[in-house]
């Protein structure tokens, strides 16, 4: 009876896999607005395979709207986002995942914006202290005694 | 016979190019009044002839020439004439061909504008330009020939790309695309002669800032319509999906976004020439960069429709390029540096390094993002995705920041200003930034990101207005009357000015609109047959039947939907699906009820006119027509301040 009602679940549902992917669920089920509001925000994580360049959560088509269903479903047993992710990654490869993820070469797409900030925020700030010191250059009019009396004066004020 | 006249043109305009730029380069080094007359007469003939090739093309296809290659593989006796005009534009040989039409129209008009002008610079510049121009007719003239002949000739073709007849923002996208990209080859021309010839005089600052606006506006718009374009078409509801080649629109804009910032210190200050000449090359480079990501079909993308064998040939170019502006710049950099000096970093000269160094960040940060899983898969065959998520986590703080330095940049004085100067200055703009937060917190904004970029939007918002109409305030505080002050100070004396903060207003607003519009859709899906409803947000669609309409190119099944809300009649809304005879898939058109606060957007999926029933797709999404209305006014002010006096 219980195997029965067990292969009764396993076909009515639409992610039969996952627990043989990424275990069990590590989490508490979601529903409701909830429910609504995580399954968005994974499925834009999420590469629509057969769009171009679209996400699961953007994307029209049949496809994404069958793995949108998976991620609703998946969230709705406990699944963790990153058993989900790591569901999709293990079904259809890295390729699916928008957001390269910070291992390997890859960690180079996050790390090299930051190490650019890093030398530009120097060179600008070289740039300012050398564009800020007083240029040394000898006035033209060094001889004449009116412009240095002048000169001096504005320099005490 | 008309293939023939095509061909004879472009291989003229190639010799003319080639003869030209030669002729403008040593006119440069030996500075003979009469090598510059020739380089400019090279020029006018290489735009006649442009023009000409162009004509002999739009006549084939509007005669239904099908002898013509590119008539055969674009014209068809069932569209309608104005979608055979447009067609020049519609498929690879055809636009490179609009291409060279454009680039002469640039390269005749600022050679007349400028003949008797900056004549040490101008030779150069014309050789630069006419240079690029060889190129491009080569591109015409070889791998991309529009004009070859086809025998037996066919008797009808399959028309334009359907994606072109769809909609009419297809149809202006693509000029004011090219307006934008080619004419950034006027700038590089200018920048690449102040190098040579080793000086940026002050003088020569206003045809080189007035070439990068022209082409800034353009591509502006462009982006704009593109996106705008994506959203009535696309069906899911967005306007920018952050794909290789809406990025690389995007990334030539942003660094001459910086030039024109840097020229601005370089005009006040005598400083940062090098650094200006360089961002104005770079903007070249980069649209060269686009244009190979576009063609090449390297990338997934909705653009791929345009992809050809053109892609290696303008690799090469693309290299030369590069190697010209760094061995300019390696060699002459020095020359143009530091006459003057910054008397303060806390003044508006600091603010615009912060601002270079964030304008050069976010697109080394966009470029890298999109060009990153190609060298991955380049190098170790290993597909990956570098997608929307990672874009929203770097560039909404580079683009966060920008938006605090619209803020505070202008209004912080020039110069060394006092302590009590710069509190003064910026606290007061501060009252419209907490306003502004509050006003959408009530309004249900949670978003941090948003409330930070409403914050800051509104400080923005509050300088730029008072910077604005300083100049009117001051009039009539002198006692001027409000209309004198009005036509002196904004549009006769301040017009550049006055524009540039007409730029600044409308950023701010498509910043906010762009934060606001993506954190706050709604989207709700649902299965109608006839007669039933759906609710989203508060309107009642109903579903009141499907059916399908008969046009010669093409086949629409139309569903019409009733939008209601609180009982009182919104719209009719009609998305629709069509299909053209040359594709498989059919193009869905969403239909888009489009207000000032927000706008209600339909999209079919599926629909069965037998049972009459409808998948439907609704989209509420807060906002969006400001990003469209904003681009429009940023436009208009880049244009007033083209106009100015120096």
């Amino acid at each position: 009876m219980i195997a029965l009602l067990l292969v009764l679940t396993l076909q009515t549902t639409k992610v039969p896999d996952a627990a043989q992917f990424v275990g069990a669920p590590q989490s508490t089920p979601l529903q409701g607005s909830q429910l609504d509001t995580r399954t968005i925000e994974i499925a834009g994580q999420l590469r629509c395979p057969v769009c171009q360049g679209l996400s699961v959560g953007d994307s029209p088509s049949a496809m994404a709207m069958n793995m949108k269903e998976q991620v609703r479903e998946l969230l709705a047993r406990g699944y963790t986002r990153e058993q989900i992710l790591a569901y999709f990654e293990q079904s259809y490869g890295e390729f699916v995942l928008l957001k390269p993820k910070f291992r390997g070469v890859d960690s180079l797409v996050w790390l090299l914006p930051l190490i650019a900030l890093a030398i530009g925020g120097a060179l600008v700030v070289m740039k300012m202290r050398k564009l800020e010191r007083p240029v040394a250059t000898t006035p033209s009019d060094a001889g004449d005694e009116y412009v240095n009396r002048v000169r001096q004066l504005v320099e005490k004020e | 016979m008309t293939a023939t006249l095509g061909n004879f043109l472009i291989l003229a305009a190639l010799l003319v190019a080639t003869a030209g730029s030669m002729v403008g380069f040593a006119a440069g080094c030996s500075g003979t009044p009469e090598g510059l007359k020739w380089a400019q007469r090279f020029a006018y003939a290489f735009a006649a002839l442009m023009a000409l090739a162009t004509i002999v093309m739009e006549a084939a296809l509007l005669s239904h020439d099908f002898s013509v290659k590119y008539v055969s593989q674009v014209g068809s006796r069932a569209v309608p004439a104005w979608v055979t005009f447009v067609s020049l534009w519609s498929s690879l040989e055809g636009s490179i061909l609009f291409w060279g039409f454009i680039l002469g129209l640039y390269i005749a008009g600022t050679t007349w504008v400028n003949r008797n002008q900056h004549v040490d610079y101008m030779p150069y510049a014309i050789g630069v330009w006419l240079g690029c121009a060889a190129f491009f007719s080569f591109l015409i003239a070889g791998p991309a020939n529009p004009f070859g002949s086809v025998s037996p000739v066919p008797l009808d073709g399959p028309g334009p790309n359907p994606l072109l007849q769809n909609h009419f923002l297809m149809i202006i996208h693509p000029p004011f695309l090219y307006l934008g990209y080619v004419g950034m080859t006027i700038p590089f021309g200018f920048a690449s002669a102040a190098l040579l010839r080793g000086r940026l005089g002050l003088g020569f600052l206003r045809p080189l800032r007035a070439s990068l606006l022209l082409p800034w506006i353009f591509l502006t718009v462009a982006i704009m319509l593109g996106g705008w374009w994506a959203y009535e078409v696309l069906g899911w509801g967005g306007y920018w999906a952050l794909d290789p080649v809406e990025n690389a629109t995007l990334l030539p804009w942003l660094t001459a976004t910086a030039a024109l910032h840097s020229a601005i210190v370089m005009e006040r200050r005598g400083v940062l020439k090098g650094w200006t000449v360089t961002l104005v090359q770079a903007s070249f480079l980069l649209t060269i960069l686009g244009t190979f990501m576009t063609r090449s079909g390297v990338f997934n993308s909705v653009h791929s429709f345009t992809q050809s064998s053109i892609g290696p040939t303008i690799l090469v170019f693309l290299a030369v390029a590069i190697l010209f502006s760094v061995i300019t710049l390696a060699m002459r950099i020095e020359s143009l540096e530091a006459e003057g000096k910054l008397e303060s970093a806390v003044s508006r000269e600091g603010t615009f390094l912060i601002n270079n160094l964030l304008f050069v960040l976010l697109t080394f940060t966009v470029l890298i993002g999109t060009v990153f899983p190609l060298i991955v898969e380049a190098v170790n065959g290993r597909q990956m995705s570098v997608g929307r998520p990672y874009f929203d986590a770097m560039v909404v703080p580079i683009g966060t920041a920008l938006l605090f330095l619209l803020g505070v940049g202008p209004a912080l004085p020039w110069g060394r200003p006092r302590r009590d100067e710069v509190k003064r200055a910026l606290l007061f703009p501060l009252i419209g930034g907490i306003v502004l937060a509050g006003i959408g917190r009530a309004l249900g904004v949670t978003n941090v990101w948003t409330l930070i970029t409403l914050l800051f939007g509104g400080y923005a918002a509050w300088v730029t207005m008072a910077e604005m109409w300083l100049p009117l305030v001051q009039r009539m505080r002198r006692g001027d009357s409000f209309g004198t002050a009005l036509v002196q100070g904004q549009l006769r004396r301040g017009r550049r000015r006055f524009g540039s903060y007409v730029v600044h207003a409308g950023m701010v607003v498509v910043i906010i609109a762009i934060a606001v519009s993506s954190t706050m859709r709604t989207s709700h899906e649902a299965r109608l047959s006839r007669g039933q409803s759906a609710k989203i947000g508060s309107y009642d669609v109903t579903f009141i039947g499907a059916e399908t309409l008969a046009e010669p190119h093409r086949q629409s099944t139309v569903a019409h939907f009733r939008v209601m809300s609180n009982g009182k009649f919104i719209a009719n809304l009609a998305p629709r699906m069509n299909q053209y005879q040359m594709m498989r898939e059919p193009i869905g058109t969403p239909d888009v009820h489009s207000t000032l606060t927000g706008d209600l957007y339909l999209s079919i999926m599926n629909v069965d006119v037998g049972t009459q029933n409808a998948g439907v797709l609704m989209i509420t999404t807060p906002m969006v027509a400001w990003i469209w209305i904003s681009v429009i006014l940023m436009g208009l002010g880049g244009l007033v301040a083209l106009i100015s006096r120096p």
